[in-house]
C-alpha cells in the first residue's frame, strides 16, 4: 500500500495564492510555499507527493503568457517536493503531476493529437528531467487526450534513457455520476484502452467523493492485472459564501478509502478538499486494514471504441465485423470518396449496426488516392457516428498509423502478414498505439495450400509479435480463405487451418467469407453454409456483410445451434415468421402484414388507403379501378380529394397531426403519378396558379413548403420562390404567372412586419391578387392590419381558402 | 473558446415524435421516423463553442469584452444569483435543409417534416451535451449551473444575438446571426447558463410550464418539480433541457 498526498491548490490559495495568479510559478517564485505543503504531507502519512505541475503544460500556460517556461517551472516542482523529501521522509517518492489541457481533441474540439501530445511531451521531459519517479496523468476527462498524454509520457521515459523501473506512469480519469467520463467512457473501457499502450497504474481522481468512486474502481479491478491508483475528493464540493466547502471531514474520510482498498486500490489519496489531516486519516485506516486478495483476471482479447468493449475468443459468442465500408468492387461508394463525400460510408456503418455487425471493418482503399486522409476522415466520422469498435483494413503503414492514432478506443488491425516488410511497420504500430492485431499466414508471394504450412507461418509471426512486446490476447489469427477453384480441397485446408489454430494457440480467429466461393453461381448461399462449417471449426469472428441474408441467417443459426443464443431467443426473433415451406437457408422474409383495401367499393377503397397514408397499396388500387374501366377524374374527384377532405377534417379536429396529413398528401401523389403513367393525357386537376413566399428577411421554409405540397396535390400550380424573398421578386412572379392568389408567410416577429411591405408593393404594383398570409406569428388581426386578403392558420386552412376563393372566381 | 462538438449515436425517436406533433397520434408508421433520424445522423455535422464569464448581478451584465447587459426580466431573474456564465452555441448545420427541402420537391414531404423534427431533436442533444460539459466544470467547483436560457425564451429578445454569439467567437462553428436576428444555419442554439452558489434556489420556472402557447402540440406535461428541487430534477434528466425549445412561443423560433 502506498499513500499519496491531498489537494495542492486549495492549500495554495490558504497560502496566499491569489486568484488569477498562476499556481505553479509559486515553484519558481515562492519555493518555500510548495515545500511547506509537501513537508505537510509527508508529516501526515504520504509515501508520494505529487508535484505542483498540474497546470503545467505549454497550453494552460497560455493562460498566464507562460508558456516558454514549461520547462524551467516543471523541473523547479520536483526540485521542490525532492527537497521536501530529503528534509522530512528520504523513502518517500515524487509524481510528477500533469492535468487535462481543457480542449478537446479532433474531432469532438479542434485540437490534433499531435498538438496535446506536444504540448504533454515537452511537460513529460522536464519532470523526468527534474528526476520524477511517476508521471501521473491526472483528471482526465477524455481518453483521446488520456491517450496522447500517454504516448507522451512513455516516449519522454524513453528518451531519457529510463524504463519503467525508474519511472511509472500512472493514468487516473475522472468520472461522472453516470460512472463514465464527460465523453462517455466507462472505467473498465478506459482501463482496456491504457494497459494495452502501456500504462504502468491506472486509476482514478477527482470529482466524485470516496462512496460513489467505489464501484468504478471494482470495475477497473475486473478487467486488469494492474496495480489501481485512487484519490477521491472529500465529497462534491459547494460553494457557499464564497469559500469552497466540502462536506466529509478527515475523519470521516479515512474509513471511506477502505471499501476502495478492498476493491483492489493499492496507491490512495485525495484530491479536492483533502488536507494533511485527511492524508493522515487515510493512512491511519489504511494500515490498520488487511485489504482483500484481488482476484488474478486472465488476459482476454479486448476491443473497444470510446464507449464499448467487446470480448472475442472462443469463450465467448461470435461477433460480426461488417465488411461493407471498402470500396474495392464498389464503384459508387469509390467515385464518392474522391469527391470528398462520406455519407455513403456513414450509411453503411449505420445499416451494418442495424443489422447485426459487432465491429466495423474500414477500408479506404480506392485507386489512384493517398489513404491517408481519407482514413482520417473515415476515423472522424465514424468514432463521432457508432459506439461499435473499428478494425483497421490497410495495408498503407501511414494511413494505418494516423487511423490509430486519431481512434479513441482500442481498434483491431487489419492485419500483418509474414513479409518482413508487413512485420517491421504494422507491428511497432499495434504496440504504440494499443491496437488488436490480425495476422495473416502468407509471406512474400507464399500462399501456404496445407493447413500445417499455414499454422507454421502463423507461428513465426506470432513469434515476430512477441518480440515487439505484443501479448497472446493482442493477437488475432486469420486461416487464410483460397477459393474453391483453387483446389477442391481449400475449403477444407481452411477450415482444418481453424481447427489448429483452436488446438495450437486459442486466439481469436477472423476470417472473410466470401473469397471461397468466386467464380461459383449460388454464392451467398455457398458463403453461407461455409460460414456454417467455419464456425463449427473455431472461426469467432467472421467477416461478412451482415446485411446479406443468407450469410446473416447461417451466421444466427450456427451461434444458436453452438449455444451462445440462450433459449435460441435470438433466431426466434429474427427467423421464427418465416413461411417454412419456402427453400430452406435462401428465402426472404416475408415482412410485416400488408393492410388490405378489399371493400366492393373501389372508390372506398382508395379513400381508405389514402386516409390511412399506404403509399405502396395506393398504386394498385388505382391501377386496377383503371383497368376496370373507371373515370380517371372520379378517381381523382371521388376518391383522393374526398379523401383529402375527411384527413383535412380530422386535422382540424385534433384527430389527424401533421405528418399524417402529409403522408395521405404523399399517398395522393402517388396515385396522381400512377393515373399519368397509365393515361397520360388524362385530364388533370387545374384550379389555378398560386405563388408562395417566405417573407425577405425570413429563413424558415418548412411551412411554407407545407402549404405548398397540400396545395399541390389538391390542383393548384405553385410557383414556389422559396425563403427570405423580396417583394419585388414576388410582384413580378405574380405577373409573370398571372397568379390569381399568392400565399405569404413569416415565421417570426422579426421579419413579421416584410408582410406588411409585401402586401403593400403588391398593392402599389396595382395587382388585384388575393393575398393570403400565415405563419407561426401571424395572426388574423395582424394580417388584416397588414391589408392582407386572407388569414389561413395552418396549412389545411389555407387550402380551404384557396378552394373557396377560386370557386367563387369561377362563378 | 473551447469546442466541443458533441457526437450522435443516436437520436431520440420520441423526441423527434414530439417535436413532429405526433405526441398523440396513433398508429403513425415508425419507419418514417426512423428514416428521418438515419437522414440526420448522415447530415449532422454537429458542432459546439462556450465561453465561461464573470457575471454582475447587480447591473446584469456579463463580464466579457464588450461586457455586454441582459434584459428582460425573466432573464435578470434568471441570472439573479449567478456570479458567472457560461455562454453556448451549436449547431448542426446547413446541410440537413438542403435535404428536407430537396425531399419536399421530390414529394416525400412526411420524410421531410420528421427531418426537421429530427434536426431539431439533434441540436438539442448536442447541445445537452455542452450543458453536461459545463455542468461537470461548474460542479467541481462547487456552483449550481442554472438550467440552459436562450434568446426568444419568456421575454428575452432575439436582438441579443450578435453580441451573445459575438462574446463566444460562433463564427469558429460556421454559426451566424442574420441581419433579423436569425441564426443561421436554421438548426441552431445559443443559450446561456447561469452559476450560482451551491446553496442558491432558482425560481424561474423552466421548459413548457413557462410558456403562453397553451395548445402547442409538441408541449409537455407540467413537470413535477417543484421550484426548490428544479436543479436536481435537471441532474437526474438531461432531457429536460431540451422542453423548452420544443415550443413554439408567441413571436420566437421554433428551432
Amino acid at each position: 500500500m502506498y499513500i499519496f498526498d491531498g489537494a495542492m491548490g486549495t492549500m495554495l490559495q490558504a497560502a496566499g495564492l491569489e486568484e488569477g495568479y498562476c499556481p505553479e510559478l509559486f515553484n519558481v517564485e515562492r519555493p518555500e510555499v510548495v515545500k511547506n505543503i509537501h513537508a505537510q504531507y509527508l508529516q501526515h502519512g504520504s509515501d508520494i507527493i505529487t508535484t505542483n505541475t498540474f497546470g503545467a503544460c505549454g497550453l494552460k500556460l497560455e493562460d498566464y503568457d507562460l508558456q516558454d517556461r514549461v520547462r524551467e517551472i516543471n523541473i523547479a516542482a520536483v526540485k521542490v517536493a525532492k527537497e521536501a523529501i530529503a528534509e522530512v521522509k528520504p523513502s518517500a517518492r515524487v509524481a510528477g503531476s500533469m492535468g487535462p489541457t481543457g480542449r478537446f481533441l479532433q474531432p469532438l474540439g479542434n485540437m490534433s493529437f499531435d498538438d496535446i501530445y506536444d504540448t504533454y511531451r515537452e511537460q513529460a521531459d522536464a519532470l523526468i528531467e527534474g528526476g520524477a519517479d511517476f508521471i501521473i496523468i491526472e483528471t482526465i476527462i477524455d481518453v483521446q487526450e488520456m491517450r496522447a498524454a500517454l504516448l507522451a509520457s512513455l516516449d519522454a521515459r524513453e528518451a531519457a534513457g529510463k524504463t519503467k523501473e525508474d519511472v511509472q506512469i500512472i493514468c487516473q480519469f475522472s468520472f461522472s455520476e453516470d460512472g463514465r467520463t464527460i465523453t462517455g467512457t466507462p472505467p473498465a473501457v478506459a482501463t482496456a484502452i491504457v494497459e494495452a499502450i502501456g500504462a504502468d497504474i491506472i486509476g482514478i481522481n477527482c470529482s466524485l467523493g470516496p462512496e460513489q468512486i467505489t464501484p468504478l474502481i471494482e470495475e477497473i479491478a475486473s478487467v486488469t492485472n494492474l496495480p489501481i491508483s485512487c484519490q477521491p475528493n472529500a465529497g462534491m464540493p459547494q460553494l457557499i459564501n464564497k469559500q469552497t466547502v466540502f462536506p466529509l471531514t478527515a475523519e470521516e474520510m479515512g474509513p471511506l478509502m477502505l471499501p476502495i482498498v478492498d476493491a483492489g486500490a493499492s496507491y490512495v489519496g485525495g484530491c479536492c478538499g483533502t488536507t494533511p489531516a485527511h492524508i493522515q486519516s487515510i493512512s491511519d485506516a489504511v494500515k490498520a486494514h488487511t485489504p482483500k486478495e484481488r482476484a488474478h483476471i486472465e488476459p482476454k482479447t479486448i476491443i473497444t471504441s470510446r464507449t464499448r468493449l467487446l470480448e472475442l475468443g472462443h469463450n465467448t459468442k461470435p461477433l460480426i465485423i461488417g465488411e461493407r465500408i471498402n470500396p474495392t468492387g464498389r464503384k459508387v461508394l469509390a467515385q464518392e470518396l474522391r469527391d470528398g463525400s462520406f455519407i455513403r460510408v456513414k450509411r453503411d456503418a449505420l445499416d451494418q449496426v442495424e443489422a447485426g455487425a459487432d465491429i466495423l471493418d474500414v477500408n479506404m482503399g480506392v485507386a489512384g488516392m493517398d489513404q491517408t486522409p481519407l482514413m482520417e476522415r473515415a476515423i472522424f466520422e465514424l468514432s463521432m457516428l457508432v459506439e461499435t469498435p473499428l478494425s483497421i483494413d490497410t495495408l498503407d503503414p501511414a494511413a494505418m498509423e494516423v487511423a490509430l492514432k486519431n481512434y479513441p478506443g482500442r481498434a483491431l488491425i487489419n492485419s500483418v502478414n509474414g513479409e518482413e516488410e508487413s512485420i517491421t511497420q504494422v507491428m511497432p504500430l499495434a504496440k504504440r498505439y494499443g491496437a488488436a492485431l490480425l495476422c495473416l499466414p502468407i509471406s512474400s508471394g507464399d500462399l501456404p495450400e496445407k493447413a500445417e504450412d499455414r499454422v507454421a507461418l502463423a507461428e513465426s509471426i506470432v513469434n515476430r509479435a512477441y518480440g515487439y512486446g505484443l501479448q497472446p490476447h493482442d493477437l488475432l489469427l486469420d486461416p487464410l480463405v483460397l477459393t474453391l477453384a483453387s483446389g477442391e480441397d481449400s475449403a477444407r485446408q481452411t477450415l482444418r487451418t481453424l481447427q489448429l489454430y483452436k488446438e495450437k494457440f486459442g486466439f481469436p480467429t477472423v476470417m472473410g467469407l466470401s473469397n471461397i466461393s468466386f467464380g461459383m453461381p449460388q454464392r451467398p448461399y455457398l458463403n453461407g453454409q461455409f460460414l456454417t462449417m467455419a464456425l463449427a471449426c473455431g472461426l469467432t469472428t467472421p467477416i461478412m456483410n451482415p446485411l446479406n441474408y443468407p450469410a446473416k441467417k447461417a451466421f444466427v443459426s450456427s451461434t444458436t445451434l453452438l449455444g451462445w443464443d440462450p433459449g435460441s431467443a435470438q433466431f426466434i426473433k429474427e427467423y421464427g415468421y418465416e413461411d417454412e415451406s419456402s427453400a430452406p437457408g435462401n428465402s426472404a422474409p416475408k415482412g410485416p402484414e400488408k393492410k388490405s383495401f378489399d371493400s366492393n367499393d373501389p372508390l372506398a377503397n382508395i379513400r381508405a388507403c389514402v386516409e390511412q397514408g399506404e403509399k405502396e397499396a395506393i398504386v394498385e388500387l388505382v391501377k386496377k379501378a383503371l383497368a376496370d374501366g373507371m373515370d380517371p377524374l372520379d378517381i381523382t374527384k371521388k376518391g383522393l380529394s374526398e379523401a383529402m377532405n375527411v384527413v383535412g377534417d380530422k386535422f382540424g379536429s385534433g384527430k389527424l397531426f401533421l405528418p399524417q396529413v402529409m403522408l395521405a398528401a404523399e399517398t395522393m401523389q402517388a396515385a396522381f403519378n400512377t393515373i399519368k403513367e397509365i393515361i397520360p393525357a388524362s385530364e388533370s386537376l387545374d384550379k389555378g396558379t398560386v405563388v408562395v413566399a417566405t417573407v425577405k428577411g425570413d429563413i424558415h421554409d418548412l411551412g411554407k413548403n407545407i402549404v405548398a405540397a397540400l396545395l399541390e396535390n389538391n390542383g393548384y400550380k405553385i410557383v414556389d420562390l422559396g425563403k427570405d424573398v423580396d417583394p419585388e421578386v414576388i410582384v413580378q412572379a405574380i405577373k409573370d404567372n398571372k397568379a390569381a392568389l399568392v400565399g405569404i408567410c413569416s415565421l417570426m416577429t422579426t421579419t413579421m412586419p416584410q408582410i406588411d411591405n409585401t402586401v403593400a408593393a403588391i398593392r402599389a404594383a396595382g395587382l388585384k391578387t388575393k393575398i393570403m398570409v400565415g405563419g407561426a406569428v401571424v395572426s388574423q388581426d395582424y394580417a388584416d392590419q397588414a391589408g392582407a386578403d386572407i388569414y389561413a392558420k395552418d396549412g389545411i386552412a389555407a387550402v380551404n381558402h384557396a378552394n373557396d376563393f377560386f370557386e367563387t372566381l369561377e362563378k | 473558446m473551447p469546442i466541443y462538438n458533441g457526437m450522435l449515436p443516436a437520436i431520440d425517436k420520441a423526441e423527434v415524435k414530439r417535436y413532429a406533433g405526433l405526441r398523440h397520434a396513433e398508429d403513425f408508421p415508425q419507419n418514417y421516423v426512423d428514416e428521418a433520424c438515419k437522414e440526420i445522423q448522415l447530415l449532422a455535422t454537429p458542432k459546439g463553442v462556450y465561453q465561461e464569464y464573470d457575471y454582475d448581478a447587480k447591473t446584469k451584465t456579463i463580464l466579457s469584452n464588450p461586457p455586454l447587459k441582459i434584459e428582460g426580466s425573466i432573464i435578470e431573474k434568471h441570472l439573479e444569483k449567478s456570479t458567472k456564465v457560461y455562454v453556448l452555441g451549436v449547431t448542426v448545420g446547413e446541410d440537413v435543409e438542403i435535404r428536407s427541402e430537396q425531399l419536399f420537391k421530390q414529394g416525400n414531404y412526411t420524410v421531410g417534416l420528421l427531418l426537421d423534427a429530427a434536426a431539431t431533436t439533434a441540436v438539442e442533444q448536442v447541445a445537452d451535451q455542452v450543458n453536461e460539459v459545463i455542468n461537470t466544470i461548474a460542479k467541481k467547483q462547487g456552483y449550481k449551473p442554472t438550467w440552459r436560457f436562450s434568446p426568444g425564451y419568456g421575454n428575452w429578445p432575439l436582438e441579443i444575438q450578435p453580441q451573445l454569439a459575438n462574446i463566444i467567437k460562433t463564427e469558429l462553428i460556421g454559426l451566424q446571426v442574420t441581419e433579423n436576428y436569425l441564426l443561421f444555419p436554421r438548426k441552431s442554439v445559443t443559450a446561456i447558463i447561469g452559476l450560482m452558489p451551491a446553496n442558491e434556489d432558482l425560481k424561474t420556472k423552466r421548459g413548457c410550464t413557462s410558456c403562453s402557447q397553451q395548445d402547442c402540440a409538441s408541449r409537455k406535461l407540467p413537470e413535477k418539480a417543484t421550484t426548490n428541487d428544479q436543479n436536481k430534477a435537471e441532474e437526474d434528466s438531461s432531457k429536460t433541457t431540451a422542453d423548452v425549445s420544443g415550443i413554439a412561443m408567441k413571436g420566437q423560433p421554433t428551432e
